[in-house]
């Protein structure tokens, strides 16, 4: 055994997985970030990160074409696995982990391959101007290419001018952020066009799965929001409580919910715990402001996106009203509120996101999960495939 | 004080990465338990990330501006070892510089080029956007930092890091210029890229200035960021508490001590903040930080001229 399968055996031990989840399977998700922890493995937040990339669901055409080109972007070693069911996660992650360690194998993926990626020529059709960048992978992207100059290096468009919202002259960039990132919701794209990183437009697009998601994928209720507070706990940068909650969630997912009256105890004290932190309500207040389906449309700030009629219920206020109703509404109404339909929510999202920058912007999309998304109706409009 | 040969660097290297390792573990332990595995499994993160990263390939993007990115990637390891020559390990020291506390700010000011380049290096927008992130956070710190590292120069009437020392032969600067050290633990973590002020590598940007780094230079960040982490500790203890001075051990030993207490408590410090988004944390930086420690430097300067 030499030095080289010392390596793999010590660095598999710790792989890092980038998780791509096809709407509809957040629960396989969930079965797959636990199985990781389990393990020791990590997940990634980029393709460059990555060892293993894992799909899950099924995703559709549009969907899977990314997903090819997000591999395309691991560094490799590499493996990838595809996972449509829950069931299926460990004998898969074991698969996986015999690939990473199959030398002859990665050896011959890796001669198949350049170590830089191909320069584009000039003149012919570059991709987006942020390729190689994770949200850059959508390489149909032509529609804003006409007024852009594509004498810029490697053939790649430069970025034109416009005014900003202190009238000076600055940069604007196309950058669609999505499908493939984390703490996303799954298959929404979110056409940004920034100056800085202040979005100044935004379009939204929904890559669906290929297949209806299968029945009982919903999952308990409870889980489902303590797993959309996760998402946003780990936006805002507070590990440890993210950690807490997914604990939670996990739980839940394995006993199914106490039954007991203390069942929704722990959920509280992590409610508690959140509302405490004096740190995150000054990083959240005031963030993607809505109005409540109750409240008249005249009392609200000005900056408020729309009138209150549009928003459904449990989404009024701003983003840090919503972490402390995800949490609460997770302690104290165990399973009895309905699924929610996030898709007439996209309708709003332009309006809110607009004006922020990227951060600010990613806090907001994740405050309104837990999402569930179907295929884009034509009405809210901006879809570009 | 000792200026010792140059070759004695060796040492300081080794002394660097053992610490640095030791946070990395020390993070993974805490990491590890927090998943639900032991400590010892979690402290196996270090060399576990090493032998992965040595073997990932380094992967490039399109029309990445190579050579500064480069820079970007492996000056922070440098810069942390530069930061170290003028850290006196007992009676002796690397460079005995007549204006030791400039050098240490010359070289955390490099880190500001060096995340930015990082950032710009590989033509991504989730990169430079992190980049930019560091710079906006940068400005909220360096200043209050200056002042900060102001207030013992003050009080030992030098700017020699050996003359710092001598002058806590009675009490610690950290004890009666506790805001100055608060300020300065605070810029450590900041240029670190560290805990509540790592927005510049944060989740919501995917991996922010780290999004496409791969193999051995994303192992020359990581380690940079530990070593920044280790080197900043390192420099607190001549400035602030007391250097080698303490009961029974020899000098040398006590600075490593107060090292590893000190980055230990910085590691731990990482999981239990939520971030401070640069945007916000810039006014903490202009409208609080800087006026506490400018009145710090004030009281010190009072003390001094009365006493």
């Amino acid at each position: 055994m030499g030095l080289s399968s010392l390596l793999a055996r010590w660095g598999v031990a710790g792989a890092h997985v980038l998780v791509v989840e096809s709407p509809g399977s957040w629960l396989t998700r969930a079965t797959v970030e636990r199985a990781l922890e389990r393990r020791g493995w990590r997940t990634a937040l980029s393709p460059a990160d990555a060892d293993l990339l894992v799909v899950c669901g099924q995703p559709g055409d549009r969907l899977a074409e990314i997903v090819e080109q997000t591999w395309d972007l691991l560094p490799g070693p590499r493996t990838r696995v595809q996972v449509e069911h829950a069931e299926h996660v460990e004998p898969m992650l074991d698969a996986a982990r015999a690939g990473l360690l199959d030398e002859q194998g990665q050896r011959q993926d890796a001669a198949r391959r350049p170590l830089a990626p191909p320069r584009l020529e000039e003149g012919t059709q570059a991709e987006s101007a942020d390729d190689g960048d994770m949200g850059g992978m959508v390489g149909d992207d032509m529609d804003d290419m006409d007024d852009m100059d594509m004498s810029g290096p490697a053939g790649i468009a430069l970025a034109g001018g416009e005014s900003d919202r202190d009238g000076l002259e600055m940069d604007v960039l196309h950058v669609p952020l999505g499908p493939v990132l984390p703490h996303w919701p799954p298959g929404l794209v979110l056409w940004c066009t920034l100056q800085g990183d202040v979005l100044t437009a935004a379009e939204v697009d929904v890559l669906a799965s290929s297949a209806p998601a299968p029945r009982g994928s919903a999952g308990p209720q409870v889980a489902r929001r303590l797993d959309a507070a996760v998402d946003l706990l780990a936006l805002a940068g507070w590990q440890a409580a993210a950690g807490e909650v997914r604990a939670l969630r996990d739980g839940l997912l394995v006993n199914g919910p106490d039954p007991g009256p203390d069942g929704a105890a722990p959920i509280q004290q992590v409610h508690d715990k959140v509302a405490r932190s004096r740190t995150l309500r000054w990083a959240l207040r005031g963030l993607g402001h809505l109005d409540g389906p109750t409240d008249g449309p005249t009392d609200g700030p000005p900056d408020s996106a729309t009138d209150g009629s549009a928003v459904p219920a449990g989404l009024a206020g701003d983003v840090y009203d919503r972490l402390l109703a995800l949490l609460s509404a997770a302690g104290d109404a165990l399973d009895r509120a309905p699924e929610v339909d996030r898709t007439p929510v996209l309708r709003l999202l332009p309006e809110l996101v607009v004006g922020l920058d990227v951060a600010a912007a990613r806090l907001v999309v994740a405050s309104l999960g837990p999402w569930q998304l179907a295929a884009l109706p034509v009405a809210a409009g901006g879809g570009r495939g | 004080m000792v200026e010792v040969s140059p070759l004695w660097a060796v040492v300081a290297v080794a002394a660097l990465a053992t610490v640095a390792s030791f946070a990395a573990a020390l993070d993974g332990a805490l990491v590890g338990r927090a998943a639900g595995h032991s400590a010892l499994t979690g402290a196996r993160t270090p060399v576990v990330e090493l032998a992965r990263l040595l073997r990932q390939r380094r992967r490039g993007t399109v029309a990445a501006d190579v050579l500064l990115w480069r820079i970007g990637t492996g000056g922070l390891v440098v810069v942390a070892l530069l930061m170290l020559a003028v850290v006196p390990l007992g009676r002796w020291t690397l460079a005995d510089l007549s204006v030791g506390i400039v050098w240490f700010n010359t070289m955390d000011v490099l880190v500001w080029a060096l995340v930015w380049l990082a950032g710009w290096g590989p033509n991504s927008f989730h990169a430079l956007a992190g980049g930019y992130r560091f710079l906006a956070q940068a400005l909220a710190y360096e200043l209050p930092l200056m002042f900060a590292l102001t207030a013992p120069a003050v009080g030992a009437g030098s700017l020699r890091v050996a003359d710092v020392v001598l002058a806590q032969q009675d009490l610690w600067f950290g004890v009666w210029m506790p805001v100055a050290f608060a300020v300065y633990c605070l810029s450590v973590v900041g240029f670190s890229v560290w805990g509540p002020l790592a927005p510049a590598v944060g989740a919501d940007l995917a991996g922010g200035v780290l999004v496409e780094v791969s193999g051995v230079d994303r192992l020359l960040v990581l380690a940079g960021r530990y070593a920044l982490l280790t080197a900043g500790a390192a420099f607190a203890v001549p400035l602030f508490l007391g250097g080698g001075a303490g009961p029974l051990l020899p000098a040398w030993t006590w600075v490593l001590v107060k090292t590893v207490v000190l980055v230990a408590a910085l590691v731990a410090v990482r999981r239990r903040v939520p971030s401070l988004r640069p945007d916000r944390f810039v006014e903490v930086g202009w409208l609080v930080l800087l006026p506490a420690v400018l009145a710090q430097v004030l009281v010190v300067s009072i003390v001094v001229v009365t006493g």
